[in-house]
């Protein structure tokens, strides 16, 4: 529900630039943007919890809570370590707290540890959808990006002038247990062609029409597409 | 209202095209005589309107899928290689790629190569498995003792309980294949091979040329052999045992000593090789016999050119490809009376002896008498051969075996008896229509009845393989796969085949 197979968005802001993206995000609809905020409440609290289980674990023993301190808070008190740490052990007290900590003491350390790796990449890290665009300019040439796996990173882009531009094509190829279509730029003085949507690897009708709109954009319409008129111009 | 969309142009002639799939280790770039049959065969289907892929494994410097010149698919499927680009029997590895490429290219029939083809073997197995009709040409003679065979015949045993037609090269090969495999002779065709004409033509002379090539031309002048001119004999072989190459070390200095004016032009590499230098050392022979060593096949028939006799002693033969090149290039032909070779040639055209030396002496002895009494029209030979061998004929034939299979022509009219009348030869292994039926059980039934173990042990195969195929239905479903594109297919002409026999 949350993501769809690729499919693609064609945008022209002008008739000689096209963006053509493919992406496992759906469009955003009330139902689906809720979704999306329940599974970031969902991703908050694993990320909570397992902080509160590694605290229980390797930070044991709780220090019992001093009885009576004298608080005068401000905002800043608020954010030093000494609150902080008050704050997890108040959430640790808490009965789904203390429901972690027993877990987590009944598991050996490095599980606990492997598990908790594991949690928090899936819980800061993973992106949900993969999207991957290439964009398309006359006369100056063909950007490729890819959204990288992982929150943060910003993903890979990669230009290519149309002077270097030999030929876009698609081909075929056995990839896993199967074999796909995939659209590629050959690239003058490279050993190996630049693969667009290399992560997605969209099927023929998206390629298909990709291939056409960039040929499309990327050559004067009058050329019909030859590669030799439009490398040359 | 918006007008219907035109529906897609149907082929204009009534006979019905076949997405075919032909599955062999054995395709170019390596040479050979299957590789190129895979190749005429298939080009020759697709100029009858077929559409026809070829699915091989991948060779070092060629993996994945390639087109040839005239719009021919290959694909090359990466797989690990064990002997001689036989590759390792990774019996259920393959299903998954194959079933992938089944689906996008929309095969209705698996066409299977060469009886040392894992490749193929796994191929039908699958195509049945999956439901589609499965054909399968031999292209060898095996013997029944040695270890080695009787493996190559259980495999070839399991792989044949389920098919659903067999073509052989020759009669030999099909009485061959029927005792190996067990099969019903109905159910095995014989197709020969074909030689492109074209690309073994005589020496041509000028006068000839000159004046064209027309029908109705009157035939070309013979070529006369004075008394004392020099006769050679060309010998075109991979130099092993079977090819017979220690009869010929044997016979060839007997020959050179019986006839003065004759001498030897050998082409081929291998182990024997070594053997037949020795000789030409110890009968001090250098100036009267050539050896060339490897050569392309493109040069076959220059060398061929060359010669005035063909000496084939091969040992063992299923069709012999070569010594139809041979005729066709205007050579007299010895060779030995084995296997599918005296069903090649007409009597006229060759010299039989048996595989012995001293049979093989004589033979070259009176085929050398012959030529010398100029009692041999060889310069007729190309046209003959050209009239009998034809890649366009072989698909022909293919074709009606295609149609048999899938229904579209009846059992009575296929098979020659109308199997309806003839109850008594019903059997689990023929259906209703004459093909096979499909019925997971049915196929267990045809498999069990391969031997005590070895049914057993194919029914656990044939049962894993069914699994696996469901696993994949569910793994990757059907409507998720992208089918291809078709290359534009030609229409059957038939007026513009007038060589059709």
């Amino acid at each position: 529900m949350l993501t769809t197979p690729p499919h693609l968005y064609i945008r022209r802001p002008s008739p000689t630039t096209a963006e053509f993206t493919v992406t496992t995000c759906p469009p955003l609809t009330i139902p689906l943007r809720l979704a999306l905020l329940a599974l970031l409440t969902l991703r908050i609290t694993v990320v909570l919890s397992v902080i509160i289980a590694l605290y229980a674990q390797f930070a044991s023993p709780p220090p019992p809570p001093p009885p009576n301190r004298t608080t005068t808070t401000t905002i800043l008190s608020h954010l030093s370590t000494a609150s902080l740490l008050d704050a997890l052990l108040a959430l640790q007290t808490s009965p789904p707290g203390q429901s972690i900590t027993r877990l987590a003491s009944a598991l050996p350390a490095s599980v606990l540890a492997l598990a908790c790796a594991g949690l928090l990449y899936a819980g800061l890290l993973l992106r949900l959808h993969t999207t991957e665009s290439v964009l398309v300019l006359r006369g100056l040439g063909i950007q490729i990006q890819t959204s990288s796996h992982t929150a943060g990173a910003g993903g890979s882009a990669r230009f290519i002038p149309t002077a270097k531009i030999q030929d876009v094509l698609i081909n075929e190829a056995f990839k896993g247990f199967e074999v796909r279509y995939y659209l590629v730029v050959v690239v003058e003085g490279e050993e190996d062609v630049v693969v667009v949507f290399p992560r997605l690897l969209p099927g023929r009708r998206i390629v298909e029409a990709v291939w056409r709109g960039v040929r499309g954009c990327l050559y004067e319409p009058g050329e019909g597409g030859r590669k030799d008129g439009g490398v040359e111009r | 209202m918006a007008p219907p969309p035109p529906s897609p142009p149907s082929p204009p002639s009534s006979t019905p095209t076949y997405n075919i799939a032909m599955v062999s280790d054995f395709f170019f770039p390596q040479p050979g005589g299957v590789e190129s049959h895979i190749y005429q065969l298939s080009t020759k289907l697709m100029d009858r309107g077929h559409k026809v892929i070829i699915i091989t494994h991948s060779y070092e410097d060629r993996t994945g899928v390639r087109y040839l010149t005239n719009g021919l698919k290959v694909y090359y499927v990466p797989f690990m290689v064990l002997y001689r680009s036989a590759t390792f029997p990774s019996v259920f590895s393959f299903f998954p790629v194959f079933r992938n490429i089944v689906l996008r290219e929309k095969i209705d029939i698996v066409h299977g190569h060469a009886s040392l083809s894992s490749l193929c073997h796994e191929a039908i197995l699958h195509a049945r498995t999956m439901g589609l009709r499965t054909v399968f040409t031999d292209h060898s003679l095996f013997g029944f003792a040695d270890a080695a065979s009787i493996m190559t015949n259980k495999l070839l045993k399991f792989t044949l309980s389920d098919v659903d037609h067999v073509i052989c090269v020759s009669h030999t090969c099909k009485e061959n294949t029927v005792l190996r495999a067990s099969l019903d002779p109905l159910m095995v065709s014989v197709i020969p091979n074909a030689v492109v004409a074209e690309n073994f033509k005589p020496p041509s002379n000028p006068a000839e040329t000159s004046r064209g090539h027309a029908f109705g031309q009157p035939a070309p002048p013979a070529r006369q052999l004075g008394p004392h001119d020099t006769i050679t004999i060309v010998v075109i072989s991979r130099l092993f045992y079977n090819k017979g190459t220690d009869l010929l070390t044997a016979a060839i200095p007997r020959i050179l000593e019986n006839h003065p004016n004759t001498r030897f032009i050998i082409a081929g590499s291998g182990p024997k090789a070594i053997d037949l230098e020795q000789m030409i050392e110890q009968n001090v022979l250098q100036d009267r016999v050539e050896m060339l060593g490897p050569i392309r096949h493109e040069e076959v028939r220059d060398v061929m050119v060359r010669g005035h006799i063909y000496l084939h002693p091969s040992l063992t033969e299923a069709f012999g490809t070569v010594i139809v090149e041979a005729a066709s290039c205007g050579l007299y032909v010895v060779c030995t009376q084995v296997g599918g070779i005296p069903e090649v040639l007409p009597s006229h055209m060759t010299v039989f002896a048996k595989p012995e030396e001293e049979d093989l002496v004589a033979a070259t002895g009176k085929a050398i008498a012959a030529l010398r009494a100029n009692k041999v029209r060889t310069e007729l030979f190309h046209e003959q051969v050209k009239s009998m061998y034809s890649w366009t004929n072989v698909a022909l034939r293919t074709e009606r075996v295609y149609n048999g299979i899938s229904g579209a022509i009846s059992d009575a009219e296929f098979y020659g008896y109308d199997a309806s009348l003839n109850a008594a030869n019903w059997s689990a292994t023929r259906g209703r229509s004459g093909v096979q039926s499909f019925a997971l059980i049915d196929r267990l039934k045809r498999y069990y009845g391969c031997g005590i173990w070895a049914g057993k042990l194919f029914c656990l195969c044939v049962i894993i393989d069914y699994l696996i195929f469901l696993c994949l239905e569910i793994l990757f479903p059907r409507d998720k796969i992208d089918t291809c594109r078709d290359w534009p297919r030609k229409t059957l002409n038939e007026e513009k085949e007038p060589g059709v026999r």
